[in-house]
């Protein structure tokens, strides 16, 4: 791993009046790893994201994604990232093949080379056989492994994946990492939030925060071997217990 | 053009023919407005019922009741021996006005006298009062000159008022209205379309992903501006079509001079809708207030009732009116024939709004919060 940072925080602060969602959160992501972001439900996860991902500017502090910075250069770090929501947010009256056009064309992919980069894309996730279908008729875990092409279509330097696998089996959620490793292989950064703790397990490095701060971050085996305990789980529930916020 | 606005502009295109109720929407209702509410919004008054108190009893006011009710506009619903009971029909709705004719009529008008017909109307609907009891007025009176130039008495007729009505001889209610449709359509159809696609995306989440995207501001607004533009160009087009099939209007062209206008007001409104969107985060809020702005678009800029007759503050009002130009080219347009150069105010101002409202909604449309 290079010690090429991608991802670069220090202090970002998020307030929404009196209420601070993120308080003065630092951290480095290096290119090619997967980085776990954990916390509770409400701990500030999907509004420090957000912030690196130009869609809503931090009240304070500093932040640089692929090299640009959060207030001043928001397009730029558009045109280098790719983002998944946590809600499915394609659209479902199109057909696989037109979202997956539609986004391809307004991140500047050549015109000429879209459609052999669909197909490509379609068969290394399995997807080929719903190339024609409507959108809101696939099931979720389709619609996931869907939202995660488009997310990486274009090609981002790091793509941000906000619970990517949200309320789907542990089979489909398995199949879903399969992909998040593949793309890792190619070279691409993974920023991903969940709050499965399994899944922690899969990333190279995880931060943890818990009322809008962050309060470890290291590798899951760091952190397990630090507090003496067998899995990530019994970890979060150890930090996460002093928790004030939930939803 | 720029390549992202043509693969938004596809995707807006495939969207639409995916609705099932859009492309429905866009024929049907120019063909149904145009069709139906000419003949529904038509102000004249037929069949309004009559009841008559007879206090002569002779073979003139036995005529006089005949004029009334050979004309097409009134039934005779009864004849009284009272005035009290009369009234007493009108006030259970068996009737809508009372003519008293009094007693000795005709023995004051073979002398040569005055005579005075007593009207009274239920002005519970004041517009088919007013109206009825004008032609009721009418017919009494051409009935007492009838009399009089029968008797040879005509010294007495007054001046005559020659009334000539200019380009709209008939007072062709169904002329004024159709213009004053079109309208209607457009402002339904390129005010509610656009606002109800961006806050629909926004309900649904899809403009998040658009948002993340590197899409300019200008470039997402453009796009919905281009699509609705045509939409509402096409809706023009077909109820302008049907205008001009089924009612005859714009018999002096200046279809250049309509298309002009046409297009600058359904800019307008797309702009508008898409303002409104940007400050709505639901459906119910947007439709609400685009709601209000039509209302305010259609009462006021001349559709229904004449500007003229406004208060002096809500004439001013109509300025800020952009509907109110269109009205006027409209109008003008078709039954006058006018060109630009008559109307050249109108389309300034109609173009000054079109733009300012547009800069607003790409100014207020915020990728980031």
């Amino acid at each position: 791993m290079a010690d090429d940072k991608v991802i670069e925080v220090r202090n970002l602060t998020k307030k929404f009046g009196d209420f601070t969602a993120v308080d003065h959160v630092s951290f480095d992501v290096f290119q090619g790893e997967i980085f776990g972001f954990l916390g509770a439900n409400g701990a500030g996860k999907t509004t420090a994201m957000r912030m690196l991902c130009g869609l809503s500017i931090p009240t304070s502090g500093e932040g640089k994604v692929a090299g640009y910075d959060v207030y001043r250069q928001a397009e730029d770090i558009k045109r280098n990232i790719g983002y998944m929501s946590q809600r499915f947010s394609l659209y479902e009256d199109l057909r696989v093949y037109d979202n997956m056009k539609l986004f391809a064309g307004i991140y500047g992919v050549p015109r000429k080379e879209i459609p052999a980069r669909i197909d490509e894309m379609l068969q290394r996730l399995g997807l080929s056989e719903i190339k024609y279908k409507m959108v809101g008729e696939l099931p979720l875990g389709w619609k996931q492994r869907l939202a995660f092409s488009v997310a990486i279509l274009h090609r981002p330097r790091v793509i941000f994946l906000d619970e990517p696998t949200g309320g789907v089996d542990p089979s489909t959620r398995r199949q879903f990492w399969e992909m998040i490793y593949e793309a890792a292989d190619g070279g691409i950064t993974i920023f991903v939030t969940t709050h499965y703790m399994d899944e922690a397990e899969y990333c190279n490095r995880v931060s943890m925060m818990v009322d809008g701060k962050i309060v470890a971050l290291d590798s899951p085996k760091n952190l397990k071997a630090g507090y003496g305990l067998s899995s990530m789980s019994q970890v979060f529930d150890l930090i996460a217990r002093g928790a004030l916020r939930s939803e | 053009m720029n390549s992202a606005i043509i693969y938004l502009l596809v995707k807006e295109w495939k969207q639409f023919w995916a609705s099932s109720f859009l492309p429905k929407l866009v024929i049907l209702l120019p063909v149904l407005v145009m069709l139906l509410m000419p003949w529904v919004s038509n102000m004249e008054i037929r069949n309004m019922r009559i009841a008559i108190v007879d206090n002569d009893c002779s073979s003139l006011s036995e005529k006089l009741m005949q004029n009334v009710e050979a004309s097409e506009y009134f039934i005779i619903s009864g004849v009284h021996r009272t005035y009290d009971a009369a009234l007493a029909s009108l006030e259970d709705n068996d009737a809508d006005a009372v003519m008293v004719i009094p007693q000795g009529m005709e023995d004051d008008l073979m002398k040569g006298g005055q005579v005075s017909v007593h009207v009274a109307a239920n002005a519970v609907n004041s517009l088919k009062s007013g109206l009825g009891s004008g032609y009721l007025t009418n017919i009494i009176t051409s009935f007492g000159q009838e009399l009089q130039s029968s008797s040879g008495q005509d010294a007495s007729i007054p001046v005559e008022i020659d009334l000539q009505y200019r380009y709209n001889p008939y007072l062709d209610n169904v002329k004024f209205m159709v213009p004053g449709l079109m309208i209607i359509i457009v402002i339904l159809v390129c005010g509610f379309l656009p606002t109800m696609n961006i806050v629909g995306e926004k309900e649904k989440g899809t403009i998040e992903q658009i948002n993340v995207t590197p899409v300019k501001k200008r470039e997402f607004i453009f796009s919905k501006l281009i699509f609705y533009g045509f939409m509402g160009v096409f809706v023009f087009s077909l109820s302008f079509l049907l205008g001009k099939l089924v009612y005859g209007i714009a018999p002096y062209g200046g279809f250049g001079e309509i298309f002009v206008g046409a297009t600058l007001l359904i800019i307008f409104m797309s702009g508008l809708g898409l303002a409104v969107s940007n400050f709505s985060d639901s459906m119910q809020q947007a439709v609400f207030v685009m709601l209000f702005f039509m209302m305010l678009f259609m009462l006021m800029s001349g559709i229904f009732t004449p500007i003229g007759s406004m208060e002096k503050w809500a004439q001013a009002l109509t300025y800020a009116m952009p509907s109110r130009y269109f009205v006027d080219i409209m109008r003008c347009v078709c039954l006058k024939g006018s060109t630009f150069n008559d109307l050249w105010f109108n389309f300034m101002m109609l173009a000054i709004f079109a733009v300012f409202i547009n800069a607003v909604a790409i100014a207020t449309y915020k990728k980031q919060s």
